[in-house]
């Protein structure tokens, strides 16, 4: 493939470069942008219902001192409903693909510390959470799922121009 | 002259180009600013909403109830025997969690005989947390039954009939009332109105909740976690395992030259009292 594109420079990558820049590219965008709200909103609403069960999540990762467990556990479910919002409407996607990629690092960030120290949790990403059975644990896939979602972030940073957003009504 | 005309109109031209394109320049970036600007104020009042709202919605650490006789300073404890034994097992169980069906059903008829004799102090933590992990309310359900079963001094029947019927911790049986209330029909004077009405009204839930942000905080992460005097002894105590005859030989070492607790006083029993508030029940229609 690689080699095909360095062969026909004028062949293959003004396709792939129309794919990304183009009109179709922008609905791709749509798409990878309705995907990150999704997966932002399902995170959060899993982890409104009961406030205890959010605050113990965090608990469990062991990193936060005591007086932060609460306010993170019950104030991260709205922050991921609130960028799924604003992702659904395309209201200042660039900005919300930079908080969802720092967000998407961080919690790879603390799944790898709890993978690191040995202590066997469910991440609580999407509900759920605390600590589990040693066997139960599933860090790789965590980190791999949350990898999938950077990518989804990176591209929105990439490239924020996607159809149907606020944005895009807003300049013109 | 008309050479000097010239350059003097096409630079101000130019320059009133340049202005335009600045001005849009200026405004693009302040429309950017502002759509950032609103992609932090709307992050922000979220997560300020969140805490307030969850603050709100939580349950206290402390319960405004508690089942009669519960002990310990938020009174999340039920007790189990003479107060006065010389030993103390503290328990942390979940009714849905297997091994704690599996633990039960091993050690209970010996835990209630060494109550029994007055060597033992049961000290049990009702947790719920398996219905976290699994979803549902089996747990939550199960552990307000058995606060319900305390206030009619039936704590210790109903506990061993719940375990001795606990499902398969995937299937949440107990999250149905109709269940719970059917085994309680198993122990004898405990299905009343009254154990009826708090089942069905979640009467403990607040103190439910309260026993398990309790254990959240607590360093044990697993049920059951099974303390004699203070020291785990589940699964093992040392190098020894836990069998019944393990947890008698331990008992006993423990409570050499003490004084054994007064029993048969019913002293697991509160006395109903005809003052206990029953839940407001809606008007029938």
């Amino acid at each position: 493939m690689a080699s095909q594109m360095a062969e026909s420079p004028a062949g293959t990558e003004p396709v792939l470069r129309r794919a990304v820049d183009g009109p179709v590219g922008q609905w791709v965008g749509l798409a990878v942008r309705l995907a990150l709200a999704a997966v932002w909103g399902w995170a959060g609403l899993a982890k409104i219902a009961d406030p205890a069960e959010a605050a113990q999540a965090v608990r469990a990762y062991e990193i936060l001192p005591e007086s932060l467990v609460k306010p993170v556990g019950y104030g991260l479910p709205f922050l991921e409903v609130a960028l799924a919002l604003l992702l659904v409407i395309g209201l200042g996607v660039r900005a919300v693909a930079v908080v969802s990629a720092v967000l998407l690092l961080t919690f790879i960030g603390g799944i790898s510390s709890a993978w690191a120290r040995g202590i066997s949790i469910d991440c609580g990403c999407f509900g759920g959470g605390g600590a589990v059975d040693v066997s139960k644990t599933e860090y790789l896939q965590e980190i791999l799922r949350d990898c999938g979602f950077l990518l989804l972030a990176a591209w929105l940073l990439l490239r924020p121009r996607t159809r149907l957003s606020a944005d895009a009504w807003l300049t013109a | 002259m008309s050479e000097k005309n010239r350059e003097g109109k096409r630079s101000a031209r130019e320059r009133m180009l340049e202005e335009r394109a600045a001005d849009e320049a200026r405004a693009k970036r302040n429309k950017k600013l502002g759509v950032g600007g609103v992609v932090a104020a709307v992050a922000a009042v979220a997560v300020v909403a969140g805490v307030v709202v969850q603050n709100q919605r939580s349950k206290p650490e402390t319960p405004a109830a508690a089942p009669l006789g519960a002990i310990g300073d938020k009174k999340l404890m039920i007790p189990s025997g003479a107060a006065n034994a010389p030993s103390v097992l503290t328990v942390y169980e979940d009714p849905r969690c297997p091994a704690c069906g599996a633990f039960e059903r091993s050690f209970a008829p010996t835990i209630d005989r060494l109550e029994d004799q007055g060597k033992l102090y049961v000290n049990y933590h009702i947790v719920s947390f398996i219905d976290r992990s699994l979803g549902g309310k089996g747990s939550k359900n199960g552990a307000n039954a058995l606060a319900c079963a305390q206030d009619a001094g039936h704590f210790r029947d109903l506990h061993d009939v719940f375990y001795r019927n606990q499902p398969a911790e995937t299937s949440d049986s107990f999250a149905n009332k109709a269940t719970l209330i059917k085994l309680s029909k198993q122990v004898n004077g405990l299905d009343t109105p009254a154990f009826e009405s708090c089942v069905n009204d979640n009467k403990y839930g607040g103190w439910v909740s309260a026993v398990q942000q309790d254990f959240d905080k607590s360093s044990y992460k697993s049920t059951p976690t099974v303390l004699l005097n203070g020291t785990p002894v589940y699964p093992k105590n040392g190098d020894e395992p836990i069998t019944a005859e393990n947890l008698v030989k331990w008992v006993d070492a423990a409570n050499q030259g003490k004084p054994l607790g007064t029993t048969g006083s019913g002293n697991e029993s509160p006395a109903p009292t005809t003052t206990a508030s029953e839940p407001n029940t809606p008007p029938s229609p």
